[in-house]
């Protein structure tokens, strides 16, 4: 009796199609939802957040109304905010000639080395695995200016005058940039060192057919397979560089004079020591579109291109057949 | 050492380029240069070992030496009893395993189903994800730590063990590894009306310890070195890290009778000590992955 009551189900109808969509989908977000809601609580909630606190008047660490852009009005009138935005291009700027040729460099040459290879790789990563706090704190002592500290001992040792290492406002972002390059570098060096062991050695092969000597096979074929890597691993650095915040904390509290502060730090200053939280996510919110940003670059580089490496080498190939 | 350059058959410089004696030269030049570069990653940490057996005196003695006086490792047990170090440390682990688990699972979840599921409508959350993917924690701090003190979560682990389950770079190594896994392996599973979450516990997971020992040590070691959202959590003093306890340290130095720079460096190399020792039984696995988990998105 029941089955003949039964109406059969319309296939095209609106409640069907819905029931169908959810009983295909449903197991999939349920298994999503725990590790969502971890985002959620811990990135996207607190950023959307801050963006609305960015444009609220502050009490401690509450809202108590929209004040339009003063935050933001107020935050580019501090002098100290407009030193963070300065020191940031020296930051990126040390933080290329000091730490982007040189894990190049050493990952072509780990490389090529046939011997000791493993213990190589080994000792260059081997200031990663040391946690950033204890590396921070123990290059604070190594940058002692006391007279009769090591590096102080060793420049009086080599007939140079003695320095005050972080406290002097010329050489505060440098050696806070060589910190960072000591223990960042080794991780890099892998990077390279991967891509280059990717390289497909026909390629060298054929260039050395055509009479190809050293550094014209690194130009043509090296240098071409890993610019990708290069590439990448450049706005990786600048985003890195737009994190910088433990070093200036510990080494320096951002001194001497502000000049050492960036911009993570400072936002961090205007929360927990002036107790301002607007300036504070003002000052967040515009770090985190500049990398955001930089990450959509990073994205879309690292989406591999095809064949623009062949092509290359065929193109060089001709020419030099010709 | 002729004998292992004449079997180079790849890479830029072979056998057939060493028979010059020019370029044996160079390769002679860099080993150098890479012995130059080992010897920098490594002696600070030498200075910091030898250092953190000196006197405080002994640190800016003229003339230098490099070597302490006396080893004396009574130093080394007399700084952890002074500060009653067991318990810091008993806290670190209490703090790295929770979130070691945290993160293996919530982040492997979600990346399986960004991988493997893939149900209506992912691709947005999946994009969500991407999009925080270099975003630092600390950005957002305040919003963050009063979610935190409304939820009453202050001196609490809970928030430091489920930090480490949104990490999008975890994320992303899970996903990269789950597709490389071959496909007929889930058919099979959905065939036989196995449950999703079974398909995950029962195949996935077996499959997939290679990328779950690899998130594991990275976690392990970022929550072993996590600084700022334990410091800002962890108010108790009888609940802090080792890091945060570090920190407070070196900020009040001067403050605790008898607690010098010497000893500053003695905790140092102590906690740097647990960091060498994860190193040396993983140093396959870490920079292994430390190469492919930075390129591949």
């Amino acid at each position: 009796m029941k089955k003949a009551n039964a109406l059969p189900e319309d296939r095209s109808s609106l409640s069907y199609k819905a029931k169908r969509l959810f009983k295909r989908n449903w197991s999939g977000w349920l298994l999503m939802l725990p590790g969502l809601l971890l985002f959620l609580f811990f990135v996207w909630a607190p950023l959307a957040e801050n963006v609305l606190l960015s444009f609220s008047e502050t009490k401690g660490f509450e809202a108590v109304g929209f004040n339009n852009f003063e935050n933001y009005v107020r935050v580019f009138q501090d002098p100290m905010f407009t030193k963070a935005l300065l020191n940031t291009f020296k930051y990126i700027f040390w933080s290329i000639i000091i730490g982007f040729l040189l894990p190049i460099a050493l990952g072509l040459l780990l490389s090529e080395a046939v011997h000791f290879k493993s213990f190589f790789r080994l000792g260059i990563y081997f200031p990663s695995i040391v946690s950033g706090m204890a590396v921070v704190i123990m290059w604070s002592y190594l940058f002692d200016p006391n007279p009769g500290a090591v590096l102080n001992q060793l420049l009086t040792a080599l007939g140079l005058p003695v320095s005050t290492f972080l406290s002097d406002p010329d050489l505060t972002i440098p050696l806070i940039v060589v910190t960072m390059t000591w223990r960042g570098a080794g991780g890099t060096v892998l990077v390279y060192l991967s891509a280059l062991q990717n390289i497909d050695n026909s390629q060298y092969e054929a260039a050395r057919m055509d009479g190809a000597g050293a550094l014209a096979r690194i130009w043509h074929v090296t240098l071409p397979h890993i610019r990708q890597t290069i590439r990448m691993l450049f706005i990786l650095q600048i985003i890195s560089v737009f994190q910088v915040f433990y070093e200036p904390l510990v080494m320096t509290s951002g001194g001497p004079d502000g000049a050492s502060v960036s911009l993570l730090l400072l936002s961090y200053q205007y929360a927990f020591q002036s107790f301002d939280a607007g300036a504070s996510a003002a000052t967040g919110v515009i770090l985190a579109v500049i990398i955001i940003a930089l990450t959509i670059v990073y994205l879309r580089l690292s989406t591999p291109k095809k064949n623009t490496v062949s092509r290359k080498w065929r193109k060089y190939a001709k020419k030099t057949a010709q | 050492m002729q004998k292992r350059l004449r079997s180079k058959t790849s890479g830029i410089l072979t056998a057939a380029d060493y028979k010059k004696a020019g370029f044996r030269v160079v390769y002679s030049l860099i080993l150098l240069v890479l012995f130059v570069a080992v010897l920098t990653a490594l002696i600070p940490i030498l200075w910091l070992f030898l250092s953190s057996f000196k006197e405080a005196s002994e640190l800016t003695a003229m003339p230098y030496h490099l070597f302490p006086k006396v080893f004396d490792f009574h130093k080394l047990a007399e700084v952890w009893e002074m500060l009653n170090f067991w318990k810091y440390f008993l806290n670190t682990i209490i703090v790295v395993v929770g979130a070691v688990i945290c993160s293996v699972v919530f982040n492997g979840l979600l990346a399986y189903v960004f991988a493997i599921v893939k149900p209506k409508g992912y691709k947005v959350m999946f994009a969500l994800v991407m999009a925080s993917y270099m975003i630092p924690a600390l950005l957002s701090i305040v919003p963050l730590y009063r979610e935190i003190i409304n939820f009453g979560m202050i001196n609490s682990y809970v928030p430091l063990w489920f930090m480490f389950g949104a990490n999008a770079y975890y994320v992303i190594m899970f996903k990269n590894y789950f597709e490389s896994l071959p496909k007929a392996l889930f058919e099979a599973a959905e065939m036989d009306k196995c449950g999703k979450l079974r398909t995950f516990f029962r195949i996935i997971v077996p499959m997939s310890r290679p990328i779950i020992g690899v998130v594991a040590i990275f976690t392990m070691t970022a929550a072993w070195s996590d600084f700022l959202l334990p410091y800002l959590v962890l108010n108790d003093d009888s609940m802090m890290t080792v890091m945060v306890k570090i920190y407070n340290l070196q900020a009040t130095m001067g403050t605790v009778q008898g607690f010098g720079p010497d000893k500053l460096l003695m905790l140092l190399t102590i906690s740097i000590i647990p960091q060498i020792f994860i190193f040396t039984i993983f140093q396959k696995q870490i920079t292994g992955s430390a190469a492919a988990g930075a390129v591949k998105e």
